[in-house]
């Protein structure tokens, strides 16, 4: 049993697959999957291009209800009902069928732009059916008149839907720019409105405008038509006032369509672009900064403002003061440098130069019994301090011995006092 | 001619780079009212008096290097913001001009990038950045509306007109000029009476 539903299942595919005209999916089947399965739809026709089955099953698993169907048959279902179809054949990449993005795009209201080739393609589809219904009336052949009408009633309603959804592709656009502001940068935004400019309206002008090929099509179409009814070949009168009159209507409705969609992206096209070059050009500046440092920088990036430095002319009363100043000014002897006045020497030196010399002195009279009493004997104008500083500086000099000899003490009178001391001997060492 | 009004104010402020916008009432109506006058007056001093698109005025910078360090980092500062309204995404002239700043909230010191801009020009810190806009203003391309708050003038558009020429040039030199046609060419000298 199961051998034959895998058998079954097999064969279903390989109808699917053997040719898009042959499809047997039955509709119920197909609608049952869908309406079971919207938020996986939904995930899929977001994603849009090449899925990789392993991207595929990853969006099955995050849409799938707890105790749902499993993961697997939800893959072969997709699958085996055609809503994905494998790049090429054995293929792992898979893309969501176009009939059924087509379908999807419409439920979920996902405009897509019609491109100018799309519309060179209706145009070239409306040249044609135009040379069938010429031959057809020529020929008076009912049936291929019949068939050309119809072929260009269906080319006139998709011009008509491509035109809608591109000026609702256009508005969605538009309106994604106006919320999404703070997500994406000036530079990004503009690249893109640029590309929508570009792509799709710019050439698309070109195609719908008064005297572009489109109308020019539809003229010729238009003739063919009432000269069908003129000759009296084509009896059913109310399709073919239909026929003209959706001919109308669709040429206007392009016209409208995409002036309208001209006037929706014009301005934040100039915007953008303003926005762009102001983004650029600041970037461009503290890119330099940042590469060569401040050296010329300001030079070519920075601002420059007039900047005068004034110097004031001097002012009446200025000059009224400076004249007063000479006129009033006293004159005073310039100073005379006494270059020849007696240098007097600085106690300090004099007291260094009698110390230094005192062991020269000492030498002299060596030995001394009592060198304080030799000192003040030798020096009695100096004072008791300069007394004790001379004792001090022979006591300490090494080219001389000294020695305590005891004994009383004796008392020596100075220019300023009295030391009292026991004899300190004085001699060679 | 006819005693000019408030003449030796708007020297006084024009000569010092100040540029004047409707915020320096009563001399930029002044100007505004008898431009040529005062654009003539001002030539037989051997000074150009500029009226920009944008309507306002400012003498035409000579090649002398005053105040370059200020200017740039004016420059800096404002290139910088440009470029923080650029990254969000939002329209940079309507966030340059639709707004108060707070000083303590500019984007300047929050990316580690901006901070070594800055240093270059020697900005280092909010201190830094208060004494840029007292700049600003004092060359009459922002207003200080209080501590920390301050609004950008008319007169900030020689800034933005500054990107539009680098950009240009960016693109093509030759192409320059035509890019910039919306700012070089538009900043017109007053033509002589």
């Amino acid at each position: 049993m199961l051998d034959v539903v895998v058998g079954l299942g097999r064969m279903s595919a390989r109808l699917v697959a053997s040719g898009r005209g042959l499809m047997r999916i039955p509709p119920q089947s197909f609608f049952r999957f869908c309406e079971g399965h919207v938020p996986l739809l939904r995930r899929l026709a977001a994603a849009g291009g090449e899925m990789s089955e392993a991207d595929v099953r990853r969006m099955i698993r995050d849409t799938q209800d707890e105790g749902g169907e499993l993961p697997d048959t939800t893959w072969r279902r997709l699958t085996e009902l055609h809503i994905l179809v494998p790049s090429e054949p054995g293929s792992d990449f898979h893309f969501l069928a176009e009939p059924v993005r087509r379908l999807l795009d419409y439920l979920f209201d996902a405009a897509q732009a019609a491109t100018p080739e799309m519309v060179r393609g209706y145009i070239q589809s409306l040249e044609a059916s135009g040379r069938q219904l010429a031959r057809a009336i020529d020929q008076e052949e009912l049936t291929l008149l019949r068939l050309a009408i119809d072929d260009i009633q269906r080319t006139l309603l998709r011009v008509q839907a491509d035109l809608d959804e591109t000026h609702r592709c256009i508005l969605n656009e538009v309106s994604r720019y106006k919320t999404e502001r703070r997500t994406i940068s000036v530079r990004d935004k503009f690249r893109r409105i640029v590309h929508w400019m570009e792509r799709y309206v710019e050439p698309m002008s070109d195609v719908v405008r008064p005297d572009g090929p489109l109308r020019s099509v539809f003229d010729e179409t238009g003739r063919l038509l009432v000269r069908a009814r003129e000759q009296g070949l084509f009896t059913d009168l109310p399709t073919m006032e239909r026929s003209l009159r959706l001919l109308r209507i669709v040429q206007r409705h392009a016209l409208r369509v995409f002036q309208q969609c001209r006037r929706e992206l014009q301005p934040l096209y100039d915007s953008l672009r303003r926005s762009s070059f102001l983004a650029e050009g600041a970037a461009k500046a503290l890119e330099a900064l940042q590469k060569d440092g401040t050296s010329g920088w300001a030079d070519a990036h920075g601002v420059r403002a007039f900047i005068q430095r004034w110097h004031h002319v001097p002012s009446d009363l200025a000059i009224t003061r400076a004249l007063r100043n000479v006129a009033e000014a006293t004159v005073e002897p310039p100073p005379v440098l006494a270059l020849d006045a007696p240098e007097d020497l600085p106690p300090d030196y004099l007291r260094r130069v009698w110390l230094d010399g005192l062991p020269d002195e000492a030498r002299a009279c060596l030995p001394i019994d009592d060198l304080l009493g030799w000192l003040v004997k030798r020096h009695p104008a100096r004072t008791s301090s300069e007394a004790l500083a001379g004792f001090t500086r022979l006591v300490f000099d090494r080219s001389f011995a000294t020695r305590f000899e005891g004994g009383e003490a004796r008392v020596h009178v100075t220019s300023d006092g009295e030391l009292e001391s026991c004899p300190v001997q004085l001699c060679n060492p | 001619m006819t005693e000019l009004p408030h003449l030796r104010e708007v020297f006084d402020r024009l000569r010092r780079g100040h540029h004047l916008s409707p915020e320096d009432e009563p001399m930029f109506s002044a100007v505004a009212a008898r431009h040529d006058e005062y654009a003539s007056w001002f030539r037989q001093l051997g000074i150009t008096l500029v009226r920009h698109p944008r309507d306002f005025f400012y003498f035409e910078p000579d090649a002398g290097e005053g105040e370059r360090e200020t200017l740039s980092r004016i420059a800096v500062f404002s290139f910088i913001l440009v470029d923080h309204a650029a990254n969000e995404g939002r329209p940079i002239e309507e966030y340059i001009f639709g707004q108060h700043f707070l000083i303590s909230r500019l984007p300047h010191l929050a990316l580690d990038r901006y901070v070594g801009l800055l240093r270059q020009v020697d900005v280092e810190e909010v201190s830094g950045l208060r004494q840029v806009v007292r700049n600003l203003e004092r060359f009459g391309f922002a207003k200080v509306l209080g501590e920390d708050e301050f609004q950008f003038l008319r007169p900030f558009h020689r800034l933005l007109d500054k990107c539009l020429e680098l950009a240009a040039q960016a693109s093509s030199p030759a192409a320059g000029a035509a890019k910039a046609g919306e700012t070089a060419a538009d900043r017109t000298p007053t033509p002589a009476p």
